[in-house]
């Protein structure tokens, strides 16, 4: 009897077995299927979106530092007249004959930056516009615990305004300092590249009124945008290449002061 | 199975499902669409006005100011960088005017000297030797700067 018993149990670990082996093996069969199916959906969207990558390039050699970039980003996307809420801002770097460094930008650059130090001090000087880097690997986007923050199809870095909680983590981690806690909606607030702008086909309010084209907005997958043009044309540089975020700010004539 | 094993398996299942349950009803509509993040949101993006509306817009009416602007030096110098849009300046332009006083003040901001400024960029002025009490625009053409008012 004890043996008849073993083997009805062997017959029945056998049979589950092969239901088991069975099963998967059809689901691993049907897998690659639902794959493609949803690859095909994915696939039309992707190239949708892979046509357009924001990116920005700045000529510092151009750059006159009237602040009217800063003037303009405040009217257009209602950031706080107070002059610590920046999302574009523009400093005055001077180099000074003693070898140190000034860096400067009262009220962001708004109304013009004017001289500090007396010219018979000055070793050299020089405007840097700042603004969000839009990373690739942006620090920001892998600290928002809620998920926030993100980097949209076509490259821009966006803050979820309903979404976000307000927790500022995403402000220390942007190595760039282009966050700030915007004090009306008491969430992250940064710079958009006026994506209501840019998807209606007009340029970011900061290029559309630089008196000296000192920026230049473009689409970095069109390869005869003006800002592949400025690429190819100028020695650019990014922003603490070192921290490995891949901005796709570039800028033109930056010197290693620079932070 | 024993029924230790039994109750410790339906705990886990209800407490799975409760989960899932909240999950679903706490996720946003369109969370997870593109990544980990709301795709609506995109969209919202989108929907801010305009409050800088392009030369096309000023040209409509003026014409022959944007041609006279773009024959010379400020042809790089947008509308709006000077005649900033105070409230949606092209819909109540009539109403409320941008208008700019054109002090030395006001064009300082290019034209003030300043070292960080290139030699080879705009003109540069120390305004404390050229007519420091007067508006740049009582001498100056104002569309036309590098013209002297007659």
């Amino acid at each position: 009897m004890g043996t008849e018993k073993i083997k009805e149990n062997r017959r029945k670990f056998f049979k589950s077995s092969v239901a088991l082996l069975g099963g998967t093996l059809l689901y691993s069969l049907l897998k690659p299927f639902e794959l493609i199916a949803q690859n095909k959906e994915g696939a039309v969207k992707e190239d949708k979106a892979n046509d357009t990558l924001w990116g920005m390039g700045v000529d510092i050699e151009t750059c006159i530092g009237c602040g009217k970039c800063a003037e303009a980003c405040k009217v257009e996307n209602n950031v706080p007249k107070e002059p610590f809420y920046f999302r574009t801002w523009v400093e005055q770097y001077t180099v000074k004959n003693n070898g140190k460094v000034k860096i400067e930008s009262p009220n962001g650059g708004i109304g013009g930056l004017k001289q500090s130090v007396p010219d018979k001090d000055i070793f050299k000087s020089f405007m840097v516009p700042k603004l969000c880097n839009h990373c690739t690997n942006a620090p920001c986007v892998q600290a928002c615990p809620v998920g926030a923050t993100f980097i949209s199809p076509d490259g821009v870095v966006l803050v979820d305004a309903t979404y976000c909680i307000g927790c500022s983590y995403c402000i220390q981690a942007c190595p760039y300092g282009a966050r700030f806690m915007n004090p009306v909606t008491k969430v992250a607030d940064k710079c958009t590249f006026c994506y209501h702008r840019i998807t209606k086909g007009l340029k970011p309010a900061c290029v559309e009124v630089c008196p000296t084209n000192a920026r230049i907005f473009g689409n970095l997958r069109d390869r005869k945008s003006n800002l592949v043009k400025f690429l190819q044309k100028k020695q650019t540089e990014v922003l603490k290449p070192h921290l490995n975020t891949h901005p796709k700010v570039f800028y033109n004539g930056l010197s290693s002061e620079v932070k | 199975m024993p029924k230790v094993i039994f109750r410790l398996f339906s705990t886990f299942v209800v407490f799975v499902g409760v989960f899932i349950l909240i999950q679903q009803y706490l996720k946003p509509d369109s969370f997870g669409k593109y990544g980990h993040y709301r795709a609506n949101a995109i969209n919202d993006a989108k929907l801010i006005p305009l409050q800088y509306k392009g030369e096309k817009e000023c040209i409509t009416c003026h014409q022959d100011i944007y041609d006279l602007k773009y024959s010379d030096l400020h042809d790089a110098v947008s509308c709006e960088s000077c005649h900033i849009p105070k409230i949606l300046a092209t819909d109540a332009c009539k109403t409320n005017p941008p208008k700019v006083e054109g002090s030395n003040e006001f064009c300082g901001q290019c034209h003030a000297i300043n070292a960080g400024r290139l030699k080879k960029g705009p003109p540069q002025l120390d305004f404390k030797d050229h007519y420091e009490k007067q508006n740049c625009i009582d001498c100056h053409n104002s569309h036309a700067p590098w013209e002297l008012k007659k």
